[in-house]
């Protein structure tokens, strides 16, 4: 099944998009369609980054919704065609295997995922998780050719091993010429404080994008943990 | 809209294709997946967190409900998603320049593909039928997909070197160390934030910077 890769799975789903205008819409979309809606609630609602709700998602590497209106055109003399319905495009990379995944999307973000697909058709017979995850493999795609140009270890994992090597890194930087002794203290200190099996803490933050506010559980001088 | 999320960059093609032609480009997409040997060019780039090809029948656009209509279309359709590093124009230009005859291969029976060289025509394609994403997210904004590799090896030898000098004395921990650090040379690298994270967050940060500006009196 070419959506695998080792434990890396490749999830391409296209929910249809409702016709019309919804009832319920958000504050200031009166009168828009459910299209409107959903790119509404994807660009102006959903923050990014370490904010997305795809953090909260576990083991998610990267994901992407995006908007089908129609297929392309190629030009004369090529057939001129059009969809009927607009898709809301789920692209998503991720640890581990389709089902539980689901679960996990749903259990950490299950709001969020209602406000979305409730303007997408069949979704009003999604009732809880096990429905929710029926109604995702109707509108999944079978990836044709997957290629995993990373890792697939748990982005637990992953986070952990980049602090490490971001912590690494700075240590091998200013202990350039220590004595042997001096070296391995500083080594001892550096282990005390990495934790290098602790993959709880301290480590980087799903989504951060600055340094400075990427490690969880940093040991601070006198101050406990951040 | 933002098709960035820090250092990876998303990117969605959408091609028609005659439905006998899907079937070749399958096999080849079969053999491709049988022999690595095919993708070592992608490899070799190195700037592809995961990227995929989907092959989508006219018939197989979802219907899951009685009051959608079906679609009725005439082509197959191939969807390609990319999470890459650096710009739009850097991935085209070398998937141009350094792999044209494994680009070629996988969409040469494509309606209108006019082949990766020369690039002018290639990036008219690519851009004709890109979809951009309307939400990116990215676990790890700040690593690009050599850092998660070298992160994995870096992890993987400080693991066993800590096990390894465990009952070392000092000399011998540096001697250790020191092939350490040999060893790892092209895995230790610090990290740090894209110039543009993403272009909502781009404009949230030029937004508070008038504001603030605002409030100081300053105006721009």
């Amino acid at each position: 099944m070419a959506n695998q890769s080792g434990n890396a799975y490749a999830l391409t789903a296209l929910f249809p998009i409702l016709h019309g205008v919804p009832t319920k819409c958000p504050e200031g979309m009166e009168g828009q369609t459910h299209t409107a809606c959903v790119r509404h609630l994807l660009q102006d609602v959903l923050r990014v980054s370490e904010d997305s709700p795809m953090a909260r998602v576990p083991d998610t590497y990267l994901s992407r919704f995006c908007i089908l209106l129609d297929v392309p055109y190629q030009g004369a003399p090529t057939v001129l065609e059009h969809l009927k319905s607009n898709y809301l495009v789920f692209e998503v990379n991720f640890h581990g295997t389709l089902e539980p995944w689901l679960a996990g999307m749903w259990k950490a973000i299950e709001p969020e995922v209602r406000s979305l697909l409730q303007n997408c058709y069949g979704f009003d017979k999604v009732t809880d998780c096990a429905s929710f995850i029926d109604y995702v493999k109707k509108c999944q795609i079978e990836t044709t050719f997957f290629f995993e140009g990373s890792t697939d270890e748990p982005v637990a994992v992953q986070l952990k091993n980049l602090y490490l090597k971001q912590e690494f890194s700075h240590f091998v930087f200013a202990n350039q010429g220590k004595s042997a002794a001096e070296l391995k203290a500083a080594f001892e200190e550096f282990v005390a404080r990495t934790q290098p099996d602790n993959l709880e803490a301290p480590t980087w933050r799903p989504g951060a994008y600055q340094l400075e506010t990427a490690t969880v559980g940093r040991k601070v001088m006198g101050a406990g943990t951040q | 809209m933002s098709n960035i999320a820090g250092k990876a960059y998303a990117m969605n093609v959408i091609t028609p294709m005659r439905w006998y032609t899907a079937w070749i480009t399958r096999l080849i997409f079969f053999v491709a997946s049988k022999r690595p040997a095919t993708t070592i060019g992608l490899i070799t780039l190195s700037l592809i967190h995961y990227a995929r090809w989907v092959i989508i029948e006219a018939n197989q656009f979802p219907h899951v409900n009685d009051d959608q209509p079906k679609e009725e279309l005439k082509y197959t359709y191939m969807m390609f998603f990319s999470n890459f590093n650096g710009s739009w124009d850097q991935y085209v230009d070398s998937f141009s320049s350094a792999i044209p005859d494994g680009l070629d291969l996988f969409w040469k029976l494509n309606i209108r593909y006019p082949k990766s060289v020369p690039m002018l025509p290639f990036h008219k394609y690519i851009t004709s039928n890109q979809i951009w994403s309307d939400h990116y997210y990215n676990a790890y904004p700040m690593a690009a997909s050599n850092d998660v590799k070298s992160a994995k090896k870096v992890s993987g030898a400080l693991a066993a070197f800590i096990a390894d000098t465990k009952n070392s004395g000092a000399d011998e921990f540096q001697q250790k160390y020191n092939k350490l650090v040999l060893g790892l040379q092209h895995d230790v690298s610090a990290m740090g934030p894209n110039p543009i994270v993403s272009l909502s967050a781009w404009a949230v940060e030029k937004r508070l910077v008038e504001e603030s500006m605002a409030a100081a009196g300053g105006g721009l």
